[in-house]
Parts: C-alpha cells; structure tokens; sequence
C-alpha cells in the first residue's frame, strides 16, 4: 500500500535545503585537513616517485570537462610534492592518457600503463561508457584505482558487483536526475507537461529514467510530451528544439553536457525555447564555470552534476572551498569545476589513506592496507563531507544544484548564491545492500527500484 | 503547419551546412583522388578562426564602426583562412604521395586530423567561442506563433548561393574546364600542357574554402566547439556515401536527403535518431554501391 502526504511534507522529509549566502566575516583561522601537515611517517619509506596514470579528455567534446580534471590532478600532485611527497618521500608523476580515444582503446590502455608503465595508481576518466569498461580490466590487473567521474550506478550494480581496488569520488549518476526532479517539483510543482533532451548514451538514458521515476512520485500526473535523443557531440539542435518547442511543454528537462549544451542553449535561445516553459537541467554548469556566457537564460535550474560548484558552500562557512578555490584560481587563473574538486581530492584523499595505513603498518603501506583505510573514509572536501562506502567503494556527499543568474563579480554567468539548493544524499539514493538489478527486480538501477518501492506517492 | 515550415526550414540550415562541407570533400576527391580525412578538422577550424576574430578586439572595433555589417564582413575570414591552410597542405604533405596507394593518403590526412585537433585545443583553449553577437543583432522572425532566426535564413542563403556558384564556376568557366579535364585524365591533361600542379593546389584550396565557409557560417548559430571537425567528417562522408564520391550534385541531394531524413528522425522517431543516417547510407549501398551520381 502506499502512503499518501502532500508534497511540501514529502519534501521536508527529504531535507531539501535551500540556502542563501552568508555575509563575509572576519577569516578565522581554520585550516583544511588538505593542508594540515602531517606527523612524520614511521619507520623507513623509500623515496622512489609514484607513478600515477590520469585518463581524460584531452581532445574532442569531451575536453571542456577534461581539462579542468586533469587542472585538478596536477594542483594536488604539485601541492604534495612540494611537501616531499607522499609520507615526505614519495613524488607524484603523472603520465596522461587522452579519453577520446574510444572505450577499446582507453582498456588497451590501462593495460599498457600498468605492464609497461608500471602505474602505481590510475585515475580520472569522465565518461559513463568507460567506466564500466575500465574497472573490471582495474580488477583483474589489480592496479589500484579511483575513478573521478564515469559515475553510473551500472558500474557497481552489474560491471564490478564486489570493487576491491576500485573506487569512485564523485555521487552516483541516479542522484543527479533525482536532484533535478526535486528541485523542479519544489519549483515548479504545477509543472505536468515534461519535454526532455537527452544525449543518446548511458548517462542521458539514465537522468531520463530517475528525473522521471522521482518527479512522478512528487507530482502526480506528470507525463512525458516529447523526447529528443541527440547523438553525443551533435552541436545543431534545432529540429530538437523546434520539436521540443511543438509538444507545448510546461517543462523541459535535458542532461547536454559540456561543449554540445553551449551550442544548445545559444540555438535555443533565439528559437525562443525558454520563452514559454520552465528549464531544467543535470549538468548546465558543470562544464568549466567561465563557458557560460552572460547570454543563458536566468532562473533556470543549472545542474552541476548534483556534486560541487565552486561559490559554494559560500564565504567563510566552509574554509576548505575557499581555500581550494584561491589555490585554483592562483595557479590556473580560472575557476573549478567538479571534476577540479574530485580529481584534486582523488589523491588528497589517497595521501591520508596512506598516511593512516603507515600509522598503524609503519614503512610504505601495501595496497590492502591502503584500501582497508579508502573504505568507509569520512573525508572533508571543497564540496563538504565526503563518504566511501565500504560495501561499494562509491563516494557519496550532499547533492547540490541552483539556479542560474547573472552577478556582478564574475564575467560569465553563475548559480545564484541566495538560492543553492542542497539534499542530503541518503534521502535520494539507495542505501548499503538494496537488491542490485537481476537480483529480485529488473530496474535500470538499484536506486531506481528503491524510489519505486519506498517514496511515497504524494496526493493529487 | 508552424511546426512543419520550422522544421523545414532546419532541415534546409542543417542541409546548407553539410553540403558546403560534403562539396569540398567531394570536389577534393573528384580532382585529386584524394579521401581527405582532415576535411572536418578544416571546417572546425574555420570556425574557430571566424570566433576568433569576430569574437575579438578587431571583430569589437569592426562592429562597433559599423555594426552588424562589420561583424558579417568579418566572418569569411575563417574561409580565406582555411583556403591559404589549404594551399599550404597540398604541396608540402600530399603532392609527394599522388603516386602512393590510397593507404598512405588516408594516413597523412589522418595523421593530419590529430595534429588539427590538438592544434586548436592549444591556440584556442578548451573553452568553446561564440560569435553570437551576429545572431542577437539579427535577432528572430515570427513564423505562426513560433519565432525562427533570422540569420539560419542567411545561411540557407549562403548555402545556395555557394551550390550555384560552385556549379556555375566548374561547368560554365575555363578554369571549370581545366578541372574537369585533369580529374578525367591527369596524363592527358599534362600532355596537352596545362599545369596540373597548379590545377590541383587550386582545387584543394577551393576545397578547403568550402569546408571554412561551413565552419564560418555556423559559428554564430552554433559555437566552434572541440570535437565538432570529427562530428562533421562522419556526417559528411554519409552524405558522399548516399550522394556518390566525387560528385557536385551528389552531394547536394545527399545533402538534403541526410538533413530531411534526420530531421524527420527526430520530430517522429525520436529514438532511432542515431541509426536513422547509416540506415538510409546502407540502403543506398546495397542498391548503388557508387552513390546515388557516382561513377564506377
């Protein structure tokens, strides 16, 4: 049976914040686990450098995400090595791999960078139709391993059900169409007609699939009106807009990422598109924040891949954001992204898990007792907490998106700080041990059943 | 009705954009037997450069002189630009390899993609341009109660001028006939004394002017984004495959048959829209192997 209550219970359940920016105070003088020094290791570590493989776009659509990774990776790496290193002895190299090189060859990869480069640890990798393909090839080669992005829930429900060495930073993709579907349902609840644009691969399917079984349950009724299904890389969108436009929608939704959603809100701008109905989106403004133009419609709901988005948590309140973004902007003169924050506290996170390991082993920890110490690590990052789960590997912190508006402080447009919305994460995802697909249930996720089973229908 | 002109008109925009890239792919192919794998990179360059400069201080002053006709005179430059490139390429990279199988043409213009690629990432950044600032001030025309862009019209425009001319050009001009004459028989060309190298530095320019044209005329509609060369090789040789290698016409029709049929794609099969191009470029396959104007 299911309960009935009405939405703006449902929502207070959820613990859907919205927050507005505190006034600058006075800086007080709290430094960031990321900076804190560290005691000196015990017992003797060898001083050869560490070899890490980072796999991103470096070419194609998909760079306007990798550049910003790979921005991250090397602030963090140059960071610790200018502290000696990992536990004062250990430098970081980083050899790259470019991402755009297709899923066979990207696996051929890993495999070169471990057997003939002999990587110590491999990370990055942004698309959601690597990862699956990545990390059972990461197990079996045993090469220690964490994914900063390529965030489908499919890689742990079905491609590596049982992750030793692999692990992921970023939240999981479901929370981000079920961050949009709150957002908008609290927004917008009159909103029935839904319109979507998806790219046409695992990550649009699946921000199709939980926007849709979430906002059902929060707005009864909603029915989808039109569909568009672009290829990934497609940059002309106007028979998509103009049918989007025809289906009269009271909403559109749509997951473009990068480079391809500039060219989509530029075109649907003049087509009108935003003029008649409300917008929303997974990942708007997770693209590097300065590629969007002052010219994006204000008001609209501008995803950040439900993970970070660098004016927030705002001023003093959570000095590691500020830090990180000073030390961003300082060395890279432009502004983090997501992927920034999660391939920069990829190897910070790593750096305390070895520290930890050595506490309790002494000398350079082996990687089981390095792993023993990633999972179930509580660990502060730019964004806020951030948990690994044990029984998966996925990282997990609150999700967050906001609305779009143009301020006077930055030259291009940015999430309006007076209307962050944040969730907490246990409320949209689900919990340890929800019976993964093919195991009682054949829904495209784990979280797409729970939302099916457990959320409430609120009343018409 | 709005909806079908509107959809009709994007078909006609997208179609406009296609053909002047699948034209120089064609006329590149038809004179030199060359299959240029760089040809997308040529027109994701011009549109880079087009950003560049009108997006830029010269592009502010220019507007700023004479408004919008400033901005417009300013776009072909990604063109010019591309066919200078062009008459670069052709003599240091591909005229030594005429006499080669076509294995290694595909691999010097192939090789020649990447460095494009990684050439623009590292002039420009990762970041995409816009030269929207044409499009705003040409603003929209209300079709029904549905508004259109003003500026997709001029590229429609463009499109058919740049087919005529093209036609008018290679069967109505003696340079038209020079041309014609080389891509039938090179030997016989050269034996009657016309300068086939000057022949074929010219024809790869043209080819590659058109290929700029495409990625100029786009800019403003669109964004010179990373990627968008590869993305338009695909679409272009789907377009050459349906139309036939080689030929002017060819890659007109199949200009219009890809544009309409995707556009048809998206407004009724959403779901298909990826399959839908290669579906109708197989079909064309099996029944005329050469393309809908190809020769054998």
């Amino acid at each position: 049976m299911t309960v009935q209550l009405d939405r703006r219970s449902f929502l207070n359940t959820l613990g859907v914040t919205m927050g507005a920016a505190a006034a600058a105070t006075a800086v007080p003088p709290i430094v960031p686990a990321a900076a804190q020094t560290s005691p000196p290791p015990k017992g003797s570590i060898p001083s050869t450098p560490l070899k890490f493989g980072h796999m991103t776009f470096l070419t194609g659509p998909g760079a306007v995400l990798g550049e910003p990774s790979l921005k991250g990776h090397l602030l963090a790496a140059e960071e610790i090595n200018a502290r000696g290193g990992i536990l004062g002895k250990r430098k970081i190299e980083t050899i790259t791999a470019d991402e755009n090189a297709g899923t066979d060859a990207n696996v051929k990869e890993l495999r070169r960078m471990k057997l003939s480069e002999k990587i110590d640890m491999f990370t990055g990798v942004i698309s959601s139709g690597n990862t699956p393909a990545l990390g059972p090839v990461a197990e079996e080669l045993s090469v220690l391993t964490i994914f900063v992005d390529g965030c489908t829930d499919f890689l742990w429900d079905k491609a590596v059900p049982n992750p030793k060495y692999t692990f992921r930073i970023t939240n999981i993709q479901s929370a981000d169409g079920v961050t949009c579907a709150v957002a908008a349902a609290q927004t917008w609840p009159t909103a029935k007609k839904i319109a979507h644009i998806h790219p046409d691969y695992s990550y649009g399917r699946n921000a199709f699939d939980h926007f849709m079984i979430a906002y059902k349950k929060m707005v009864p009724g909603a029915e989808v009106v039109s569909e568009g299904w672009p290829k990934l890389g497609t940059t002309d969108f106007t028979a998509h807009i103009t049918k989007t436009i025809s289906s009269n929608p009271d909403l559109i939704v749509s997951s473009v990422w990068g480079g391809d959603y500039v060219a989509l809100y530029k075109q649907a701008l003049r087509f009108g598109m935003f003029n008649n109905a409300k917008f929303a989106s997974t990942i708007a403004f997770g693209v590097a924040p300065h590629a969007i133009g002052k010219d994006h419609p204000e008001g609209v709901i501008a995803g950040v891949h439900s993970n970070y988005y660098f004016t927030f948590p705002p001023g003093n309140r959570w000095p590691a954001n500020k830090i990180f973004v000073e030390k961003y902007f300082k060395r890279w003169n432009e502004y983090p992204n997501f992927q920034s924050d999660g391939a920069y506290h990829t190897l910070h996170m790593y750096k305390t898990a070895v520290e930890k390991a050595n506490r309790l082993v002494g000398g350079w920890p082996d990687e089981e007792a390095v792993i023993s110490q990633l999972e179930g690590m509580y660990f502060e990052t730019a964004a806020g907490y951030l948990y690994i789960r044990p029984d998966n590997h996925q990282g997990y912190k609150d999700a967050v998106t906001g609305f779009s508006k143009n301020v006077a402080e930055y030259q291009f447009q940015t999430l309006d700080p007076a209307r962050m919305i944040t969730i907490p994460i246990r409320n949209i995802t689900a919990p340890p041990h929800w019976p993964k697909p093919g195991n009682g249930h054949n829904d495209p996720t784990a979280t797409y059943n729970w939302i099916k089973e457990t959320w409430p229908q609120v009343a018409a | 009705m709005t909806i079908f002109i509107i959809q009709i008109l994007n078909s006609l925009f997208y179609a406009a954009v296609l053909f002047l890239i699948a034209a120089g792919l064609s006329l590149i192919y038809g004179v030199m037997r060359i299959v240029n794998l760089a040809h997308g990179s040529l027109y994701a360059l011009g549109a880079y450069v087009s950003a560049w400069v009108v997006g830029g201080a010269v592009g502010h002053a220019m507007s700023g002189a004479l408004g919008l006709a400033g901005a417009l005179l300013l776009l072909p430059i990604g063109a010019v630009v591309i066919a200078a490139v062009g008459a670069l390429i052709e003599p240091t990279l591909l005229r030594p390899l005429y006499r080669r199988p076509e294995e290694y043409h595909l691999l010097i213009t192939f090789g020649l993609l990447m460095i494009l690629e990684d050439a623009m990432k590292l002039l420009f950044g990762g970041t995409p341009l816009s030269a929207g600032s044409i499009m705003d001030s040409m603003g929209s025309i209300p079709i029904g109660r549905l508004l259109y862009p003003t500026y997709n019209l001029v590229v429609v425009a463009i499109g058919l001028i740049a087919a005529l001319g093209l036609w008018w050009f290679i069967y109505r001009t003696r340079f038209g006939v020079i041309l014609r004459a080389t891509s039938q028989d090179r030997r016989m060309a050269a034996a009657l004394g016309l300068n086939v190298g000057r022949v074929y530095v010219q024809a790869f320019a043209i080819g590659c002017f058109m290929a700029g044209l495409g990625g100029a005329v786009v800019v403003p509609a669109q964004a010179a984004v990373l990627g968008m060369g590869v993305e338009a090789l695909v679409l272009a040789f789907v377009v050459v495959v349906i139309g036939g290698l080689g030929s002017l016409e060819g890659a007109l029709v199949g200009a219009l048959i890809v544009s309409l049929v995707r556009t048809a794609g998206i407004q009724f099969f959403p779901e298909i829209e990826l399959a839908v191009l290669y579906l109708i470029a197989t079909a064309v396959l099996l029944i005329r192997p050469t393309g809908l104007f190809g020769r054998a």
